[in-house]
């Protein structure tokens, strides 16, 4: 299972740096650039399947072969787990624990000022 | 009887008690570390307190002897007697349904809350492992955002996380202070502390003791995470971090501001630190542990009385009966 983990990832990253949907062939040509041990063509045609399963990435015909497409950006899943990390209230903190807050203008150039003091006094 | 109204009363002085000890006289930011445990053994205190009053009110008093057959005879007469008293049954009806009401509402929050933390930790783990780009030279996982922001997420396989926004706000020194605050969230297993006291507020909302407890370890675990922290580096880096890190957010979806802690910890880190002594640190758990150990100690005491006076050997008792027989 560990190494299916890192194989997704591997395969994600293709995807997404491709611009077009791309099939399994491309995708393992792309794979085997930079492999000493290439991948079996059946082993990325499965993870993928898996991807696709569990809509990481979706697919259209085309002639025999389907072509694969990411669902989401990148970016949009990193947003969405900031978003998730933002929306950890006050009572969420088992969860994860978050290390940043909002301030508001006259409380953040209150502290600015006493930081520079400080730092100032240091010297 | 008197058993249970001493547990009872116990459990209302430690909750009364306990949040004024540890949120009026200002030691608690000053040991942030011993502060939760206090808190801790407070919550605890009162929960197991009450759970042993209606065990108490429950079960009457058996003398314990050496011989099985007399403990058990004595065993049938003490709850015949109860039950024949009036008014007995009801007794003990009530403190069967609030031992069990408490430990049973208690242990079920307690394990819901842990479940659905690790069932949404794990799901957050997966598209991080998907999306995020590790950086093993720092030892954390970056996401590409444009909002900065570091959090960690706790427990096995646990992680820290920076958006590229916040590795880009901070200088060498301040990342490496606030990775080390994360640290010690993780090492000092922060999240299982909180979920133990937001599992305790879930369970009996209207109990200010659980309330205060709950609301006072959100702001202690972050404090104890800074002292960790600057012991590494200075806190005047770390102070200027979280300033850098709360002034530079553009919350496109904020909720949930947490009152105000950061301003807090930062006034916290400028001023003088003044760490408790380490002797009173000790005195201070000891302390704690004491009234951890008191309401078993409590429970326990008429049966260890009752053990000492049944196992002198009294010829006329009724319960030295093999005498008699031979």
């Amino acid at each position: 299972m560990r190494g299916f983990g890192e194989l997704e990832q591997a395969i994600m990253d293709v995807v997404w740096a491709s611009g077009a949907p791309l099939t399994v062939r491309e995708v393992l040509e792309q794979l085997n650039r930079d492999r000493p041990q290439p991948l079996a063509y059946n082993t990325v045609q499965t993870v993928m399947e898996i991807l696709h399963r569990k809509s990481w990435l979706s697919r259209a015909k085309d002639g025999r072969a389907f072509r694969y497409q990411a669902t989401k950006d990148r970016e949009e899943y990193a947003a969405s787990l900031i978003d998730q990390v933002w929306a950890t209230g006050a009572d969420r903190t088992a969860t994860l624990v978050r290390l940043f807050d909002e301030l508001d203008d006259a409380e953040l150039s209150e502290l600015r000022a006493a930081l520079a003091v400080r730092r100032e006094g240091g010297r | 009887m008197r058993v249970a109204i001493l547990l009872l009363g116990y459990a209302a002085l430690v909750g009364t008690l306990a949040p004024v000890l540890l949120t009026r006289t200002g030691w608690a930011a000053r040991a942030p570390r011993l502060a939760i445990w206090a808190w801790q053994a407070a919550t605890v205190t009162v929960v197991v307190s009450v759970a042993l009053a209606g065990l108490a009110l429950a079960v009457p008093t058996v003398p314990v002897s050496g011989n099985l057959a007399d403990m058990l005879h004595a065993c049938v007469m003490a709850l015949r007697a109860q039950y024949a008293a009036p008014g007995g049954a009801l007794v003990a009806a009530t403190g069967t349904v609030l031992a069990l009401a408490v430990a049973g509402r208690v242990g079920w929050c307690l394990a819901a809350a842990l479940w659905r933390a690790r069932r949404e930790r794990r799901r957050h783990a997966e598209v991080l492992a998907m999306v995020g780009r590790a950086r093993p030279d720092l030892g954390v996982t970056v996401l590409e955002d444009d909002r900065p922001a570091v959090y960690c997420l706790p427990g096995t396989g646990h992680r820290i996380v920076l958006t590229s926004a916040a590795l880009a706000a901070l200088e060498p020194r301040a990342l490496d202070a606030v990775i080390a605050h994360e640290r010690a969230h993780i090492r000092q297993r922060h999240h299982l502390v909180l979920a133990f006291a937001e599992a305790l507020e879930r369970a009996f909302p209207r109990v200010g003791l659980f309330r205060a407890a709950a609301e006072e370890t959100r702001r202690l675990v972050e404090m104890a995470a800074d002292d960790e922290a600057t012991d590494r580096t200075d806190s005047l880096t770390l102070a200027g971090a979280l300033v850098e890190l709360a002034g530079a957010g553009v919350p496109a979806a904020s909720l949930a501001a947490s009152g105000g802690q950061v301003a807090g910890r930062v006034r916290r880190l400028l001023g003088p630190r003044r760490p408790v002594h380490r002797v009173a640190i000790w005195a201070g758990a000891l302390v704690a542990g004491a009234s951890l150990a008191l309401p078993v100690v409590l429970a326990a005491q008429p049966a260890v009385a009752a053990t000492g006076m049944n196992t002198c050997p009294l010829p006329d008792a009724p319960v030295a009966s093999a005498e008699r027989l031979a």
